[in-house]
């Protein structure tokens, strides 16, 4: 059997790796790309800590496979912000609290990303739907909401 | 004053852990890897009490990748552990006590081939009769967990003539209240990297709260001096108490020894619930009597916890919760008597809030129930038994005098959430429409203790100096869990050296680069880092200073540290004014550190805060808090939505608001999943919600929309001890300021937590019946 290579567009940069087709995209972003800043959790798609960019989606990483996201561009925490400077979703996460320990933060960013691209100026029923599929154990959402409604205010002006 | 972005100004600061926390860069221990590591996987087991009756590990030994596979033959130490009684094995021999009890662990080169390696160990089971009831565990025919029976811990306070009181009142009230397995659910679950160093140390990078506490129970375990092991702990993904005790450490460390190699271990959910600790759920119940006044007189006190399999923490959570059973409250006759009870149900132990949170639900609702019974406004009720400022603590000890339990029941008698429910009361508030949703209005209030309380060692303390490349470095031996240690500290050094954030180097989490200054956990590291900086700020100053003033040829009394080095007073008093960028300080900090010639560092050791009455685990320092609530219930599915919450704590200076805020917010979204769902549901000792499918914690859906934090910063003159703790107040009070709410909304007085949607919901046919009336 020939060795599958998995290939897409990590961050704007290609990247190839020696896979099984069914490898999760988790493992192969923080194993093989030591992209860790992508998070593991639960594993089973529940608390958003792996979410990342799948052509613009927010995705759980820990439920895509290699061959489901071959040739597709992905973008991960670490890949959110253009040069040198945060990107402004993690520029108010940091002004506003919207984090403690850190671990959810990557997937909650993500997902924040991913709500204020579609929903410029979300609605309080678009925000919690939007981040439905992310849990934080530690600040009780105030702070994130927080960032979700200085973030929406950057993004409409 | 009412805490909150706006009202704290500039005091407001963004964390330093910040950047490195939105960006994905912070490497937590278990994002840790280095080239040539095995990884690690623990064999665990498969009854929640059976008999061993051989280990065979001939086939796994011989399977592909494995390098070692460790049993109970292979602990050099002692084969156990427990912060206060190492009960627990850390390879099972003869008995297992519940199903993340560990067996064998093996490392291999890929996690895939340890796991494949665990699937071949033999083990014979001789299937146990299964202990769930802690209760029925204290029979004498019961099956006997451990040598010294089924009993754990015993607490028995009294005070006067409980019994007799109880015939001079005129209301009394009995209840009977269930708590819940909490999980703390962090996010982060278990693991870390253990690497044998060339020179024969060890060096552990994996999550406690306590890592001096790890650094002793693994030397007693491989058998290998403390100093020989480095215990590296921060950063942490979620604790909340559930990483206080070892977890994976023992297996990690034994593997590393055993192969000469690094060692990753990382937990799966599914390990990390069956391992992992969980709150004790406890059965406490209340007979609680007043006078026709509304005068508590007697209050008796029944508690039983479920402990679990092993000792780690459950004898301190029971003294705990019996002393915050009494509460904040002069009742002059009282009889408490616990016990914490080995059962099969997994194993409980630390948790924010310690034994407290089961106890004050339980209290202030019998405080509820007895001012329904009366006809008497509740928060009324507890004004008319509100302890004074120089009364003695629960238990009767000595405490530091405090106004903090009148300070917060003001603040919510006046709250625009109360003053709500008395406008409901006076039928000034329409109801909303549809007639299965209903509003109610409730409050709590306690005082929750600080530290590790009395006939515990308690360690604090902490260093400061001036590193030999210039910069101000501070080391205390606290771990970061997202708490917000590391700001509170830089906010503390920046306001009280006047140097700027780049100036400091904070340094925590590291047995090898900290002094001992005791665990990160019981509301005590704020206190602890007031107290050492309050004794190290001005030595430090004092030295600096001093070499300033050699090489600048100014008066030592004319300086001070400032921003970037040392300033002229009148200079550092006229920086504002002038122009910034030509302002400088008469000598920098690394030149100062040049100047010196070698490190400066200052310590400061002291003891926490204690009573000196001997009260075991009796605490001085207390935080009071108090919370109202407006919920919502929809009768017709159960559910219970919280609308609107105001939590006051008088905790004295607010020192870090946005941690602050993040506290207060956080603790109560737990306390809420606490009152509201969540629950570890075992059968007969298995545990059946593995993960957040079935294990459901609170999401952005769940919370209210209102949130309002009263910081009420004033303390009594002359207080020593400054900033209290806030970390666990915040998930105390919620659940039965929740439980009142639902009760003035429906009528229905809540004993068991998470509060049945079926109870609820059930009543809607009988309302339903009223409005339309019987045909």
């Amino acid at each position: 059997m020939s060795e599958y290579i998995w290939r897409a567009t990590v961050n704007g940069r290609k990247a190839e790796i020696a896979a099984d087709p069914s490898d999760k995209l988790a493992a192969l972003l923080r194993d093989d790309l030591g992209l860790t800043g992508t998070k593991i959790s639960c594993e089973l798609g529940r608390c958003g800590a792996c979410m990342v960019l799948l052509d613009g989606k927010a995705v759980n990483s820990c439920l895509v496979m290699a061959y489901q996201c071959s040739g597709k561009a992905i973008t991960t925490i670490e890949g959110l912000a253009e040069g040198e400077g945060l990107h402004p979703v993690q520029q108010a996460f940091l002004e506003e609290g919207g984090f403690q320990c850190g671990y959810c933060t990557s997937g909650m960013i993500v997902a924040v990303k991913a709500l204020l691209d579609e929903h410029p100026s979300p609605s309080a029923e678009q925000i919690k739907e939007g981040l439905s599929g992310n849990l934080c154990r530690c600040t009780g959402y105030g702070g994130i909401l927080r960032a979700v409604n200085s973030c929406a205010k950057i993004y409409t002006s | 004053m009412l805490l909150n972005r706006e009202s704290a100004g500039k005091r407001w600061k963004t964390r330093p852990d910040g950047p490195a926390k939105v960006t994905g860069s912070l490497s937590y221990l278990t994002d840790l890897s280095v080239p040539g590591m095995l990884h690690g996987k623990v064999l665990r087991s498969l009854y929640p009490h059976a008999r061993i009756m051989a280990i065979s590990i001939d086939e796994a030994l011989k399977a592909p990748g494995v390098a070692a596979v460790l049993t109970h033959r292979d602990v050099p130490g002692l084969n156990g552990f427990g912060i206060v009684t190492p009960d627990q094995p850390v390879f099972c021999s003869e008995v297992v006590r519940y199903t993340g009890d560990a067996i064998a662990a093996i490392a291999a080169e890929t996690v895939e081939q340890a796991l494949y390696a665990l699937s071949l160990i033999q083990v014979d089971y001789e299937p146990l009769p299964v202990v769930t009831d802690p209760e029925k565990a204290l029979l004498e025919d019961a099956p006997q967990l451990h040598p010294g029976g089924n009993m754990l811990h015993r607490t028995d306070y009294s005070r006067g003539e409980p019994e007799q009181a109880f015939e001079d009142c005129a209301y009394v009230t009995e209840g009977i209240y269930y708590t819940p397995r909490q999980m703390h659910a962090y996010m982060e679950t278990e693991g870390g990297l253990f690497v044998p160093e060339e020179s024969g140390r060890l060096t552990v990078y994996a999550a406690t709260q306590h890592g001096f506490k790890d650094r002793m129970q693994l030397s007693r375990i491989l058998a290998m001096p403390e100093e020989q092991i480095r215990i590296v702990s921060s950063p942490i993904g979620g604790s909340f108490g559930g990483k206080d005790e070892l977890n994976v450490q023992p297996y990690g460390a034994l593997l590393a020894l055993a192969t000469g190699k690094p060692v990753k271990i990382h937990n799966s959910r599914r390990e990390s619930v069956t391992a992992g600790l969980k709150r004790h759920p406890m059965k406490l119940t209340m007979k609680t009597g007043m006078d026709r006044d509304g005068k508590l007189l007697a209050h008796e006190v029944k508690i039983v916890a479920d402990t679990g399999a092993y000792s780690t923490l459950g004898g301190p959570v029971l003294n705990f919760a019996t002393e915050h059973s009494i509460g904040p409250y002069r009742i002059p006759h009282v009889s408490v008597k616990g016990v914490s009870v080995f059962t099969n149900n997994g194993v409980s132990g630390e948790f924010r809030g310690f034994g407290g949170n089961q106890s004050i639900f339980a209290l202030e609702s019998q405080l509820d129930r007895l001012a329904a019974a009366a006809g008497m406004d509740p928060w009324v009720l507890r004004r008319i038994n509100l302890r004074e400022r120089d009364d003695p603590g629960p238990l009767g000890q000595t405490v530091l005098p405090s106004e903090g339990p009148e300070q917060v029941w003001r603040s919510v008698a006046a709250s625009p959430i109360w003053l709500r429910k008395e406008q409901m009361d006076r039928g000034e508030i329409k109801t909303p429409p549809s007639p299965w949703l209903k509003r109610g209005v409730g409050a709590a209030m306690t005082m929750h203790g600080s530290g590790l309380g009395y006939g515990i060692p308690d360690p604090g303390g902490g260093r400061l100096g001036l590193s030999a490349d210039g910069k101000l470095e501070a080391a205390f031996s606290f771990e970061e869990f997202g708490q917000g240690i590391t700001a509170t500290l830089e906010i503390m050094l920046t306001e009280m050296l006047g140097c700027h954030r780049d100036d400091l180097r904070i340094v925590i989490g590291d047995t090898d680069r900290t002094p001992h200054n005791g665990s990160s956990t019981a509301s005590r590291s704020t206190t602890v880092a007031y107290m050492a900086l309050k004794d190290l700020v001005p030595r430090i100053s004092e030295i600096l200073c001093r070499i300033a003033s050699l090489a600048a040829g100014l008066p030592a009394s004319e300086l001070q540290t400032g921003p970037g080095g040392v300033w002229h007073k009148v200079a550092a008093g006229g920086y504002k004014k002038r122009d910034k960028k030509t302002a400088s300080p008469l000598i920098t900090y690394a030149e100062l550190a040049a100047a010196a010639g070698e490190a400066i560092q200052l310590e400061a050791d002291f003891h926490f805060p204690v009573t000196p009455d001997p009260v075991v685990g009796g605490h001085y320092l207390y935080t009071a808090t108090a919370a109202a609530v407006e919920v919502e219930v929809n009768l017709l599915t159960g559910a219970v939505s919280v609308l609107d919450q105001y939590h006051a704590v008088a905790a004295g200076p607010v020192v870090n608001p946005m941690g602050y805020v993040g506290q207060i917010e956080g603790g109560s979204v737990m306390a809420q999943g606490f009152a509201l769902f969540e629950d570890v549901c075992f059968s007969e000792g298995v545990p059946r919600t593995m993960n957040f499918d079935t294990y459901l914690i609170p999401g952005i859906c769940d919370i209210s929309p209102g949130f309002h934090i009263d910081a009420i910063q004033e303390l009594p003159q002359d207080d020593p001890y400054g900033p209290r703790g806030i970390g666990e107040v915040g998930s105390v009070v919620l659940a039965p300021a929740i439980t009142a709410a639902v009760h003035h909304a429906v009528g229905i007085s809540i004993g068991k937590l998470p509060i049945s949607r079926e109870e609820l919901s059930g009543i809607l046919p009988d309302l339903l019946a009223e409005k339309v009336g019987t045909p």
